[in-house]
């Protein structure tokens, strides 16, 4: 079986705008949307150029949209899609050739909701000793701790592309996840970034984040139980007289 | 050297799952349209002329119609809200979480109970 794929192209040093070519691609039951690629850098054309790794949905390297959905091409296949195929860089980010993009805006927000687990402060003088956890208290953030940073829920996000500013699901639903951690103390270094207007409050529960994303996280949820969280921050600090 | 696609006004109309979003924030429009209608009621109890004209307004026939389209969309809205529910608010008890069905199933029996409550009130009984 052969299958005419259309890939976007984008080569700033040959042509300004991004363009569409198409490859005519053998497959079967067991060629996912990244065999298909490899094969059209392999065998039709080493100038495509896209991003994967592990080939496993752990990396979360190969996000495309696949017919205008984002996409893990490692978690998707060519027999999904018995007429047209279209493979497009995620969208909402800024492309940098072909289906490569530039992560850094997520990257930032990533950053900024810090999402490691922080150290009581002071920290206790007596000897460290290890964190226990009960299975009660690991069911409590486990879903939102499978987040594999592939972007996918960004590329879903009309909120973020529409404000980039947005701290967007990714991010959120990770800022949750510490926040969650009985192990952890920074909450109250995270609540001020989700408070703001581009923290949990730019989200409008579209939920088209949670559809797409590979890992099962549902990070609309995430999302909106930080604007409860949010709201209870919030007004603690107007009784402290801190807002 | 790279180029960011613009989202486009009409990006809502790409999608399924975006026109069902829209549908849902658009339930908003013929309930706005019935508060100022209940508003206008309120404000017409300051004479017996201005009443009867308002219950003249409420009785046309295409405001019934927007007022019926309210109430399918208040239990549309009520529907994906219910849905949505257990993932903002999840509840534990002890170590299990209450299923998400049971939550909604007991926010319907609750809409249920309001609604038979009122047509008890005011419809003369069930």
């Amino acid at each position: 079986m052969h299958k005419d794929i259309q890939i976007k192209r984008y080569l700033p040093e040959e042509h300004a705008e991004p363009f569409w070519q198409t490859f005519h691609v053998p497959y079967d039951d067991t060629t996912s949307i990244l065999d298909a690629l490899n094969y059209i850098k392999e065998e039709l054309d080493p100038t495509v150029s896209f991003r994967w790794s592990c080939r496993m949905a752990i990396c979360g390297s190969c996000g495309y949209m696949v017919n205008g959905i984002p996409k893990l091409g490692c978690k998707d296949f060519v027999r999904n899609y018995p007429s047209a195929l279209h493979i497009e860089p995620l969208a909402h980010f800024t492309v940098e050739r072909d289906l490569m993009v530039a992560m850094d805006e997520f990257l930032q927000h990533l950053e900024a909701v810090k999402p490691y687990l922080i150290a009581e402060q002071p920290e206790p003088t007596e000897p460290h000793k290890p964190h226990r956890q009960t299975p009660a208290q690991l069911a409590k953030y486990k879903q939102f701790a499978n987040c594999i940073n592939c972007g996918l829920c960004y590329a879903a996000c009309p909120q973020f592309g529409l404000n980039p500013e947005f701290v967007g699901p990714g991010a959120i639903a990770l800022a949750h996840r510490y926040n969650l951690d009985s192990r952890d103390h920074g909450k109250v270094e995270r609540m001020p970034v989700l408070n703001t207007h581009n923290g949990v409050w730019s989200c409008t529960f579209v939920g088209f984040c949670s559809d797409v994303c590979p890992k099962g996280v549902d990070p609309a949820a995430a999302v909106n139980q930080g604007k409860v969280e949010s709201a209870k921050s919030m007004l603690i600090q107007m009784f402290r007289g801190g807002a | 050297m790279a180029y960011k696609p613009n989202l486009q006004r009409t990006w809502w109309l790409q999608h399924r799952f975006f026109r069902a979003y829209m549908l849902r924030e658009a339930t908003v429009l013929p309930l706005v349209f019935l508060l100022c209608s209940l508003l206008a009621g309120a404000y017409s109890l300051a004479s017996t002329e201005a009443f009867i004209a308002w219950q003249e307004f409420m009785a046309k026939p295409w405001v019934i119609v927007i007022h019926a389209l309210a109430l399918l969309a208040s239990l549309y809205h009520a529907l994906t809200f219910f849905q949505l529910f257990p993932r903002v608010m999840p509840i534990r008890l002890g170590d299990k979480s209450v299923p998400a069905a049971v939550m909604i199933a007991a926010q319907w029996a609750g809409t249920v109970t309001v609604i038979a409550l009122f047509l008890w009130l005011f419809g003369g009984g069930l």
